[in-house]
C-alpha cells in the first residue's frame, strides 16, 4: 500500500508539506496499535482477573474463610449437589437448541424474503424484539402466555372463569420449553441483522446478485439458491456472532429466572443464587459451578461446530444432486411467514398489554382491556426513574462512544500494519473471552479485585464492567462492514495522494457511517442491557433502568414492571431509530454515494 | 437470590472526595451549611446509604418520605439501596471485610432480622452497643419488652435497632371463594382441605424465600402444638425429628394440590401477590397486612381481596435496623436510625395508606401528644380485621431456620 502511494506521489509537491504528512502519518498509525493494545487490555484483563477470582475458590483458595489448600474437592462436592447433571443438562440442552433453532428460522426467513421489498418491514418488525433487553422480553411474555396472560384471556369467553393454572401448563416447565422460545424470539432478529448487515457489503451483494442470476439462468428456485448459494457464502461471517449467541443461550441468567423451572433451574441460575448465599463457603461451590458452566459452553460451542461440518458434508451431497426446488420450497415460505405472522402477533399483543397494564386500573382476568386508566403508575414510574434514566445514558453513550473509536482505530490498524503482529493474532480469542466466559462466572472474581483496587471508583469499574461487553458487540457488528468494504476506494484516494489518516476520516467514515451508527446503537442498547455487571460492580450504588425493571419483576406490581419493560423498550429503540435517521440525512448510499465520492476524489485531485 | 440496585433519588456519584466544593445551591440544607469552612472531617453533607428489601411501593416510598425528612431536618442525604434480597448486602459487607476494607463500607445501614442478623453477628459486621446511643431507643421500653432487644432468639447486643413489627396474615378473593362455594380456611388443616377440594389455588414460595421458609415455620409449630417449646431453644437433631414427620406427612399432602402441581414454586413473596392479582390464585398469605388495602388502592389486588388471620396461630417478629462496622458515616447513620424511631416517623410508618408497619414504640410510655400521632386507622374492606384475636407464635430460635430448609431441601430438592 505504501509503495502504491509512493509511486503515484506528486513530484511537485513541496518537501515540507511531504514530511508533516508523513509524521501524521506515523502519528496515526501509532494511535492505532495504541487502540488495538488498549482495547485489548479493556477484554483481556477483567475477565481474566475475573476468572483467576473464581478459579482460586474453585480449587479450594479462599482466605477470607480460611480455605488455603488446593485441591479438588470442591468439585466432588459439587457433583455431589442433588440434581447438578439435570441443571448442567438443562443450560447445555435450552442454550444449544435455542441457538439451532433461532439459526434456522432466521435463515428460513431470509430465504423467502432477502430478494424482496419486505426484508425492510420484517427488519420493523423484529426490532422491537432486537432491542429489548432479555429481561425485558422475558417479562413481556410472562404478560402473554400465563394462564391468565393475554392469549388465554382472549380464547376465554365465559367472563366469571377463573384462570385454571394446572391444565396446559406452559411457562416454567422443566423441559425448558419456555426458555427455548424466549432466547429464539430474541436470537433470531439478532442473527438476522447480522446476515443482513454481510449480504448488504458491496463485494459479497455483488457476489450474490451473480450467483442469484446465474442461479435463476439453471433454474434455481430463489430458495434454492439462497440455500445452495448464498448461504455457504453468507455462513462463515456470522459463525463469529452465532457462537455468541450460543455462549450467551447456554449461560444467561435473566431468562431462567423469569420464566424457567426451578425443581431444579438451569446452572447458572443456580450459580447466582450460590454466590449471594449468605454462607461465604458457599462460594466455593459457586466457583467451581462457575468453571463447570465454562466448560459447558465450551462443550456447546463444540456441539454447533460438528453440527455445521454435518451440514456442510451432507449439503455437498445435497448441492451435487442439482435439484433446482429444494423439495420443501413451500414448506420453508408457509414457515417463513407464519414466522412472521407469530411476530407480528407477539409484537402487536406485547406492546398492547405492556402498555395497557401501565395504565391500568383494576383489570381482572378475563377482561381483555382494563376497566379504567390511570396515570398513578407511571407517577410513581416518573418519580423514582428520573436518576436510573439519566444513569443509564451516561454509561450507555460513554460507553458505547469510546468502545466505538477503539474498535475503529483498532480496524484500521489492520490495513496499517498488514503482517500479523502479535496483537491482531490476540485479538479474534480476546474478543470472544467476554463473550466465551459467562459472566455469571467471572464478574463475581472482578468484584474481589475492583475491592483490593480503587473501591471507590464506582463508575470506573461499571464503565470497565460495560466495556467489557459492550466492545464486542461494537466490533462484530462493525468488523463484517469494514472488513468487506470496497478497497478500491482506498486505493484510488491512496493512489491521489491522500494519506492513511486522510483516506479514514475523509473516506472510510463517511461510506460507514450506516454501519457505525448502527455499531453505536447496538452498544447502547448492549449497556443499556447490562444487569449483572452494573449490579455487581457498583454494589447498587447506580442504578439503570434493566437493574430497576429486574427489581420490579420481582416486586409485586404487574402494572409498575409493565411501565419499566415500556421504558425499557423505547429507550434501545430511540438509538436505533436516530442511528437510522442520522445515517439517511448523513448519507444516502442509493443518491449520493457517487456524488459524495465525487466530492472526495475531486478534493484530492485538486489538492494534487 | 438477586441484588437489586436502585437508588431512585441517589446523585450519580457520591464518595468523600469532593470537600470544599460547595453546591451552587443544589442542596437547600441551612443546617449543614452554617460553617461552609468547617474542617474536612466532618462532612457538611453526609450521605447514608440504607440497603433495604426494595419490592415494596409502599415501603419504597416511605423510605422516600424519610429521605426528604433528615434532608430537611439534618441535612444528611439517605440513598435507599433497594435489594431484591437482604443477603446480597450481607455478602457484600461480609466480601468488604474479606478484601480488608475496614473503615469505608459501601453499606451504612441494612433493614434486617432472623438468619441475616444471626450471620452479621457471627461475622462480626456489626457495629455494636451503639443503639443505646439513640436517644428514641428509649421509647421501645427495652427493658420490658424483650423482643426489641432479641432477634429470633438470638440477643441483639446493640447491633440492631428495632424497626417495627409484623405478624403472618392469610388473604383471598372472595369472588372465587363464592364461586367455589367453599368456605375459607382459618386452620392449617382447612387449608390442605380447601386445596385438595380446588387444586391450584394456593401455593407457597420457597424455602430460601423469607415468606417461604416462615410459611413451614407456621406449619411445623401448627402442626406440633403439644411440643412447641422445642422451638425457642437451639435446634438438635433429636428436636427436628420429633417435628418433620408430621410436616412431611402434610407437605406431601399439600404440594400436588398447589399452583402448577407444585413443580414450580415463586422464587419471592411479592410474586404471589402479583399471582393473586391476576386471578392465578385465590388464598395467599402476607407478613404485612397493611400492604393488601394499599395494594387495591393502587389496583395491584383486585377490589373482592379479604384478609383474616389464621384462628390456630399467626407467626409474628420484630425487623430492625442495622449498622455495619465499617460505615463510614456511623454518627450520620445513628441520626438517621433515631428519626426511624421517632413517633412521627413510626406513626407515619403505621399509617394504613402509607405502609402499615405495627410500630415498636411502647404506647405507654409516650406522651399524650405523641400517643395521638398515632390514632388515624380507619378502616378498609380488603384490611385486615383486627377485632378478632389470634394467637401470636414468636419466630423459633433462629437455629430452627437453616434447619428446617435443609431438612425440606433434602426431601423436596433445592430450588433456586
Amino acid at each position: 500500500m505504501s509503495n502504491f502511494n509512493s509511486q503515484s506521489k506528486p513530484q511537485s509537491k513541496p518537501q515540507s508539506k511531504n514530511r508533516n504528512r508523513s509524521f501524521g502519518q506515523g502519528h496515526f498509525n501509532r494511535i492505532t496499535v495504541w487502540a488495538k493494545w488498549l482495547l485489548l487490555c479493556l477484554l483481556i484483563i477483567p475477565v481474566v482477573a475475573g476468572v483467576v477470582g473464581v478459579f482460586l475458590p474453585a480449587m479450594g483458595y479462599f482466605p477470607a474463610i480460611g480455605a488455603e489448600q488446593f485441591d479438588f474437592r470442591v468439585f466432588a462436592a459439587l457433583f455431589d449437589v442433588a440434581g447438578i447433571h439435570r441443571m448442567m443438562w438443562l443450560s447445555l440442552f435450552t442454550g444449544v437448541v435455542a441457538t439451532v433453532i433461532a439459526a434456522l428460522f432466521a435463515f428460513v426467513l431470509l430465504s423467502v424474503f432477502y430478494r424482496s421489498q419486505m426484508l425492510s418491514r420484517l427488519q420493523i418488525v423484529l426490532s422491537p424484539f432486537l432491542v429489548l433487553p432479555h429481561a425485558g422480553a422475558a417479562i413481556a411474555l410472562v404478560f402473554l402466555l400465563s394462564p391468565s396472560g393475554f392469549f388465554a384471556r382472549l380464547f376465554t369467553f365465559d367472563s366469571s372463569a377463573i384462570a385454571s393454572t394446572n391444565e396446559g401448563v406452559f411457562l416454567f416447565d422443566s423441559y425448558g420449553i419456555s426458555i427455548i422460545l424466549a432466547l429464539v424470539l430474541k436470537e433470531i432478529p439478532f442473527i438476522l441483522l447480522m446476515a443482513i448487515s454481510v449480504m448488504s457489503q458491496p463485494l459479497i451483494q455483488e457476489k450474490i446478485n451473480g450467483y442469484f442470476k446465474a442461479g435463476t439462468a439453471l433454474g434455481y428456485s430463489p430458495i434454492a439458491i439462497f440455500f445452495k448459494l448464498v448461504l455457504p457464502v453468507v455462513f462463515p461471517q456470522i459463525r463469529l456472532p452465532l457462537l455468541a449467541v450460543l455462549v450467551f443461550a447456554v449461560s444467561n441468567v435473566e431468562i431462567p429466572l423469569i420464566l424457567g423451572p426451578n425443581d431444579p433451574s438451569t446452572l447458572a441460575v443456580a450459580i447466582l443464587h450460590w454466590f449471594n448465599h449468605i454462607d461465604l463457603s458457599m462460594r466455593l461451590q459457586a466457583s467451581s459451578a462457575a468453571v463447570v458452566q465454562v466448560g459447558i459452553a465450551v462443550f456447546a460451542v463444540i456441539v454447533m461446530l460438528a453440527v455445521e461440518k454435518g451440514i456442510i458434508f451432507y449439503g455437498k451431497k445435497w448441492l451435487q444432486r442439482g435439484k433446482r426446488h429444494a423439495a420443501t420450497d413451500k414448506a420453508i415460505s408457509a414457515t417463513a411467514y407464519l414466522l412472521l405472522v407469530a411476530y407480528v402477533v407477539l409484537v402487536v399483543s406485547a406492546v398492547y398489554t405492556l402498555v395497557a397494564f401501565s395504565f391500568a386500573k383494576q383489570w381482572t382476568f378475563p377482561n381483555i382491556i382494563p376497566a379504567d386508566v390511570t396515570m398513578l403508575h407511571w407517577n410513581t414510574v416518573f418519580d423514582a426513574v428520573l436518576t436510573p434514566l439519566s444513569n443509564t445514558v451516561l454509561l450507555g453513550v460513554s460507553v458505547s462512544f469510546s468502545a466505538l473509536v477503539l474498535v475503529l482505530l483498532t480496524l484500521e490498524s489492520e490495513p496499517l500494519n498488514a503482517a500479523k503482529t502479535r496483537a491482531s493474532l490476540l485479538l479474534p480469542t480476546a474478543l470472544f473471552l467476554p463473550l466465551l466466559v459467562p459472566g455469571v462466572a467471572f464478574l463475581y472474581g472482578l468484584v474481589w479485585f475492583q475491592q483490593l483496587i480503587l473501591k471507590d471508583a464506582v463508575w470506573f469499574h461499571v464503565y470497565v464492567a460495560h466495556m467489557v461487553y459492550v466492545i464486542p458487540y461494537v466490533y462484530l457488528s462493525l468488523a463484517v462492514a469494514y472488513r468487506k468494504f470496497d478497497n478500491r476506494y482506498v486505493m484510488v484516494a491512496l493512489s491521489l495522494g491522500k494519506s492513511p489518516m486522510e483516506v479514514f476520516f475523509f473516506v472510510k467514515l463517511p461510506l460507514l457511517i450506516g454501519p457505525i451508527l448502527v455499531a453505536f446503537a447496538l452498544g447502547l442498547a448492549i449497556s443499556f442491557s447490562q444487569y449483572l455487571p452494573t449490579l455487581l460492580t457498583t454494589g447498587g450504588a447506580i442504578s439503570t433502568v434493566t437493574t430497576e425493571a429486574v427489581a420490579l419483576a420481582a416486586g409485586s406490581s404487574a402494572r409498575l414492571s409493565a411501565a419499566y419493560v415500556v421504558i425499557q423498550a423505547v429507550m434501545p429503540l430511540c438509538g436505533f431509530g436516530l442511528a437510522w435517521w442520522l445515517s439517511n440525512i448523513l448519507f444516502k448510499p442509493s443518491t449520493n454515494t457517487r456524488s459524495t465520492n465525487k466530492s472526495n476524489t475531486g478534493k484530492s485531485v485538486r489538492s494534487v | 437470590m438477586l441484588v437489586i440496585a436502585g437508588s431512585a433519588y441517589a446523585e450519580p456519584s457520591v464518595d468523600g472526595n469532593d470537600i470544599a466544593i460547595p453546591g451552587p445551591g443544589a442542596n437547600p440544607n441551612t443546617y449543614a451549611n452554617t460553617s461552609p469552612k468547617t474542617s474536612p472531617k466532618t462532612d457538611p453533607n453526609p450521605v447514608v446509604r440504607l440497603h433495604a428489601w426494595g419490592g415494596s411501593a409502599q415501603v419504597n416510598s416511605y423510605l422516600k418520605w424519610v429521605a426528604d425528612r433528615v434532608e430537611r431536618k439534618h441535612g444528611i442525604t439517605l440513598k435507599h439501596v433497594k435489594l431484591a434480597d437482604t443477603s446480597d448486602a450481607v455478602s457484600r459487607v461480609l466480601a468488604e471485610k474479606a478484601a480488608g476494607n475496614l473503615n469505608n463500607g459501601s453499606v451504612d445501614l441494612i433493614w434486617i432480622n432472623g438468619e441475616n442478623f444471626a450471620a452479621m453477628k457471627k461475622n462480626a459486621l456489626l457495629a455494636t452497643g451503639w443503639v443505646t446511643d439513640i436517644a428514641n431507643f428509649a421509647l421501645t421500653n427495652p427493658s420490658n419488652n424483650s423482643a426489641m432487644v432479641t432477634d429470633f432468639g438470638e440477643p441483639t447486643l446493640g447491633m440492631e435497632a428495632p424497626w417495627g413489627k409484623a405478624s403472618m396474615v392469610f388473604y383471598y378473593r372472595k369472588a372465587h371463594f363464592d364461586s367455589f362455594n367453599e368456605p375459607v380456611p382459618q386452620t392449617l388443616q382447612a387449608l390442605l382441605q380447601f386445596s385438595q377440594q380446588q387444586p391450584g389455588r394456593f401455593t407457597y414460595p420457597v424455602v430460601t424465600d423469607y415468606l417461604g421458609i416462615s410459611f413451614i415455620k407456621y406449619a411445623a409449630i401448627a402442626l406440633n402444638s403439644s411440643n412447641q417449646s422445642l422451638f425457642y431453644s437451639p435446634v438438635t437433631q433429636k428436636s427436628l425429628e420429633k417435628i418433620t414427620p408430621s410436616l412431611w406427612a402434610y407437605l406431601d399432602a399439600l404440594h400436588p394440590t398447589m399452583w402448577r402441581n407444585g413443580e414450580y414454586m415463586v422464587r419471592q413473596a411479592s410474586q404471589l401477590q402479583r399471582l393473586i392479582g391476576n386471578g392465578e390464585l385465590s388464598l395467599a398469605f402476607s407478613f404485612t397486612a397493611a400492604e393488601i388495602p394499599s395494594a387495591v388502592e393502587r389496583f395491584d389486588l383486585p377490589r373482592d381481596v379479604r384478609t383474616f388471620a389464621m384462628s390456630d396461630g399467626s407467626l409474628a417478629n420484630v425487623h430492625f435496623i442495622g449498622l455495619t462496622f465499617n460505615s463510614p458515616n456511623q454518627a450520620a447513620a445513628k441520626t438517621v436510625v433515631n428519626f426511624l424511631l421517632s413517633p412521627e416517623a413510626q406513626a407515619k410508618k403505621q399509617r394504613l395508606q402509607v405502609w402499615g408497619d405495627d410500630t415498636v414504640l411502647d404506647t405507654s410510655v409516650l406522651s399524650a401528644s405523641q400517643k395521638s400521632m398515632f390514632e388515624t386507622q380507619q378502616s378498609h374492606p380488603s384490611a385486615l380485621d383486627k377485632s378478632q384475636s389470634t394467637p401470636l407464635y414468636a419466630e423459633p430460635h433462629a437455629s430452627w431456620t437453616d434447619a428446617l430448609r435443609q431438612a425440606w431441601e433434602e426431601r423436596y430438592g433445592a430450588r433456586y
